[in-house]
């Protein structure tokens, strides 16, 4: 039998006997003791699991909301910590009311499953082939080959152009090769125990995990399927010849994301050293700029599998990029050809000068040549690799192509585009035989066209080059030549480099915009900082004139780059940023996951529907737990016949229409008889709100009588004989529990209804204050405007805030005890002045009137030192 | 007298460095680096709280949890884990784990669930205490 129903069996027989209730054995007094505090210990858990549940909702909620990146390990983990935290308040709500609530625990086990399904991660694609040859594949099979392979078949087998015979090591290989080496979960584990929003956490992680994949054991099947394939490329073209090893993952080069350049490539690679390169170009799957970019696209590393091309090595006397129109301005639709005397890489990499063909369509006819002094070039090195080398000042002054040359591979851009419906970004190169070769080909992600607006006046710092991403930014600058100098560049810096190296492009989540002396619009760096929004411009020459930390503010569509912060106008012309989040496979995730966390259905603890049958998310779930547990412990401590933890009614000068439960140390001492006074609490947040309620005499509305504060405090509370649309039991009363670090008020001043609930102790990040207030006697505008302007009050210290017709919700939560304390004071003067508010809201002046006095009074409440007795 | 907790993981580096820390802030720290340690460990100490890395190589987090609830049912288990799973946190928590925290954890959130842990596992033992002493009292008058 549970103490309450001893208890009022008790008191009903003395009642029927008119003997006084049997003292209590010691054994029975200790049980009852030890009840009590197993009860405590458990509310106590359960109040603190509350807000941990809360508070990772809050997180999920936030991420969803903002646009800003995160990872899938964000909504896993905060799921799961949501989940954990209901399991605790069903547990410990099951040792205040046992076999109450049983079926919320299968309320929960439904809803799991459903995150269970919702957060698993996609099957992993371990069907087809471990090696499949570039004769064999076209568009469609990129979902097994990556997009680079699978586009270059489609060129190959469907469009008969030249590529290099060659072959793709699957996506399905590469997680063999994981899982042959049990790193799947290895992988998972290390990205989990990892802050990545630091870049020097990231870069370690990077380099661990790159290790790892670089140092596996290629399964001997895949060692065979890969010889076999080698095999037929070099019967075909002869030995002798080595092989370009590309990166071709799942995602990689498709019209959302180009990855451009994130991925490792390696050339001219012996055929004998194939698959010590696979594990490299595959452990670039982790690269820090790959792993950015994944985070700041919304997408899983599973989205994004590593297949990897082996294609025989070109030869190259000329390559280079061919876009076939402006990137920078969809109107702009002459080929842009972009041409190097040597191997297309020193195009591609973005870090040299090099020579520009416009090309008209109709007909087809070179417009203009800028012809760059193209001081080195890329050849390939005899046995393995390339060479740099130098060129004379005469051929480096030559253009690289000829009019007939550039006419061919505009032809050639243009079938592509037509082929692939898009305009595109070709990667050729033309051999010794002076034979045309393609040897990528991806969609091309042309820049938003921004607003021109007003332009910065005065002299720029520097100016020139070209704008490769439009926009505008302001940051203080930071150069960054090594990787040293890149992990202690600031947030929201304008990042100023020589070179624009891809690796760059781990910085790009927290630069503001990119600047670098050398480059132009076809370098990999650039393609990412258009798919991300980041304003940039390259090819600037010297960036001696910016000093380190000034703030500049760069005009990327005017390609230059200004002295000091111009707000309006950047706020003129601002675009922001692409939001990449809500449409990706994270951003799914997460918005599924919330549907099954966070709305609340459960809003009304006193309507019929407020019982576990009508649970619908984990959100419901925390918010019933905490009305029942809170109920029990009222409802226990009214119901008990032990005197040590009955019901107190205050005593300050006279009794009052207050009752204080104390859960374990909320009084200062042994406390018998039927009242307790001011002086025996102990509990810090009941004094402190106390503190508050009495710090600033009342002067209305309405005007009042002259009669004692006292009595204006509890004036209202003196009647509980008025109507309550509530049917809470403990509603009848003002009911503190309280113990020395907890408090919870349920109160009612006239058709006021207000809760506070605050913990302040130690352990801050426990700490908390919720304050909900509801209800009035003016019509529903009015009181909803009570409500808002409280909220606003509120919101303005600090607290999150939510309003729902006339009822206000505000809550702080991991702060220090003196924070808390300080709010409660604030709370305690609201209570008090803000009750027959609603009354004057229809009037704005009085509104105004009663927001300055609020907010005067609170200020000098926070000056104020607490009294030692209210 | 300190709370005494052990501490079960494969990651020595992990593990040394959480000794030293949970010492620093007085509790007493026995180490154990596989399930197997951990049950000839408690089967030799009384311990009040143990944290138990969920995938260890060999016996791992969740099927030494079944045996030391079996054994030892009063000491608190509280799992950490390095990877966020619905499926084995709330699977922890249903073979009566105390909480299951993700790495990498703030260890004043450590230290206060080791705390909270204690305490749970001192009211168990009082009540048990009292109920003996109950039934005592009854079969003395009976």
């Amino acid at each position: 039998m549970t103490v309450a129903v001893i208890g009022r069996l008790r008191r009903l027989l003395g009642r029927l006997t008119g003997r006084p209730e049997p003292e209590l054995s010691p054994a029975e007094s200790e049980r009852l003791t030890n009840l009590f505090r197993e009860r405590y210990h458990s509310f106590r858990q359960l109040l603190a699991a509350n807000g941990k549940a809360l508070e990772s909702m809050a997180t999920l909620e936030h991420a969803a909301i903002t646009g800003r990146a995160y990872g899938i390990d964000l909504v896993v983990g905060n799921a799961t910590a949501v989940a954990v935290q209901v399991v605790q308040m069903i547990r410990h709500l099951e040792v205040l009311a046992p076999g109450r609530y049983g079926e919320l625990a299968a309320r929960f086990d439904e809803l799991r499953q459903q995150l269970d399904r919702v957060l698993s991660p996609p099957p992993r694609t371990i069907d087809g082939r471990l090696v499949e040859r570039l004769a064999e594949i076209a568009r469609e099979d990129a979902v097994r080959v990556g997009a680079k392979m699978a586009n270059l078949g489609e060129v190959r087998n469907r469009l008969g152009l030249r590529v290099p015979p060659g072959f793709v090591i699957s996506a399905a290989a590469f997680i063999r090769t994981l899982e042959h080496n049990d790193l799947v979960t290895e992988i998972d584990r290390l990205v989990q125990a990892t802050e990545i929003d630091r870049s020097d956490a990231l870069f370690a992680l990077s380099s661990t995990i790159q290790q790892l994949i670089a140092r596996a054991e290629v399964p001997a099947d895949l060692r065979s399927a890969v010889d076999a394939a080698r095999r037929d490329v070099l019967g075909e073209i002869g030995d002798g010849v080595g092989f370009a090893v590309r990166s071709s993952a799942l995602g990689e080069d498709t019209a959302e994301t180009s990855f451009a350049g994130l991925y490792r490539s390696q050339l001219n690679v012996h055929p004998d050293n194939l698959l010590d390169s696979f594990l490299e170009v595959a452990a670039s799957t982790y690269s820090p700029q790959a792993m950015v970019y994944r985070r700041l696209h919304g997408l899983r590393d599973r989205d994004t599998e590593m297949a990897v091309g082996c294609m025989a090595m070109v030869d190259a006397a000329v390559g280079g990029v061919a876009y076939t129109i402006d990137p920078q301005d969809e109107s702009d639709r002459r080929v842009r050809v972009s041409a190097a005397v040597g191997l297309p890489k020193t195009v591609v990499d973005g870090r040299f000068d090099t020579d520009l063909y416009l090309v008209e369509r109709r007909p087809l006819s070179v417009v203009e040549r800028r012809i760059a002094d193209q001081g080195t070039a890329f050849v390939l090195r005899p046995g393995e690799g390339v060479d740099r080398r130098a060129l004379t000042p005469e051929q480096a002054r030559r253009p690289a192509l000829t009019d007939d040359q550039t006419i061919a591979v505009a032809r050639t851009a243009l079938e592509l585009e037509a082929h692939f419906g898009g305009p595109q970004d070709v990667e050729w190169a033309i051999d010794h035989e002076g034979e045309l070769v393609v040897l990528q080909c991806r969609p091309l992600r042309t820049a938003r066209v921004a607003g021109r607006g007003p332009a910065i006046a005065g002299e720029p710092l520097v100016a020139g080059g070209v704008c490769v991403s439009p926009g505008i930014a302001s940051g203080p600058v930071a150069r960054v030549r090594s990787d040293r100098e890149a992990l202690k560049m600031p947030d929201g810096a304008v990042l100023a480099v020589d070179h624009p190296d891809p690796r760059w492009a781990a910085l790009l989540d927290r630069a503001a915009a990119v600047l670098a002396e050398h480059g132009g619009i076809a370098g990999h760096l650039a393609t990412v900082a258009r798919e991300l929004g980041v304003p940039a411009v390259f090819g600037l020459g010297s960036l001696d004139a910016l000093g380190r930390g000034e703030m500049v503010t760069v005009d990327a569509d005017g390609c230059a780059v200004h002295p000091g912060v111009h707000p309006e106008i950047e706020a003129a012309r601002r675009a922001g940023r692409r939001d990449l989040m809500t449409g990706s496979p994270i951003g799914r995730t997460l918005r599924e996951t919330l549907a099954l966390i966070s709305p609340l259905n459960l809003t009304d603890p006193d309507a019929p529907e407020f019982r576990p049958a009508n649970v619908r998310t984990l959100h419901d779930i925390t918010r019933f737990c905490h009305e029942q547990a809170v109920r029990e412990m009222f409802a226990f401590g009214r119901e008990n016949s032990f005197p040590r933890y009955a019901a107190k009614q205050l005593h300050h000068n006279v009794p009052m229409q207050w009752w204080v439960l104390d859960l374990e140390d909320g009084f200062a001492g042994e406390v018998t008889g039927r009242y307790v006074r001011l002086s025996e609490l102990a509990c810090e947040p009941m004094l402190a709100l106390w503190d508050g309620m009495v710090a600033v005499p009342w002067d209305g509305p309405p005007a009042l009588s002259g009669a004692g504060l006292a009595s204006v405090l509890f004036e209202a509370t003196r009647n509980p004989a008025l109507a309550t649309p509530f049917r809470k039991p403990y509603a009848q009363r003002n009911y503190f529990m309280v113990s020395r670090h907890f408090m919870n008020l349920q109160s009612r001043f006239g058709f006021h209804f207000s809760t506070v609930e605050t913990l302040a102790g130690e352990r801050d990040s426990e700490n908390y204050l919720s304050f909900s207030l509801k209800g009035g006697a003016a019509d529903l505008d009015r009181r909803a405007a009570r409500a808002r302007l409280i909220a606003e009050i509120l919101g303005n210290l600090g607290f999150s805030v939510r309003v729902i017709e006339d009822t206000m919700t505000a809550r702080v939560s991991a702060s220090p005890q003196e924070v808390v304390l300080d709010h409660l004071r604030t709370v305690g003067y609201l209570l008090m002045h803000t009750r027959q508010l609603d009354m004057v809201m229809a009037d704005p002046r009085a509104v105004e009137h009663y927001r300055s006095k609020l907010e005067t009074d609170i200020g000098s409440l926070a000056a104020r030192r607490p009294a030692d007795e209210p | 007298m300190a709370i005494k907790v052990l501490l079960v993981d494969d990651e020595p580096s992990f593990v040394d460095t959480l000794k030293r820390r949970l010492t620093l802030r007085k509790l007493e720290v026995v180490t154990a680096a596989s399930a197997d340690e951990a049950f000839a460990v408690l089967d030799r100490e009384t311990l009040d709280v143990v944290v138990l890395d969920v995938k260890m190589p060999g016996t791992d987090g969740l099927t030494a949890i079944k045996t030391i609830k079996r054994h030892h049912p009063l000491v608190e288990v509280i799992l950490l884990s390095g990877h966020a799973n619905l499926e084995a946190s709330v699977g922890g928590m249903a073979l009566g784990a105390f909480d299951y925290l993700l790495k990498p954890v703030r260890i004043d959130e450590l230290v206060y669930k080791i705390e909270d842990a204690h305490r749970r596992k001192v009211l168990q033992e009082e009540k048990i205490r009292a109920l003996r002493a109950a039934a005592q009292t009854h079969a003395g008058e009976g």
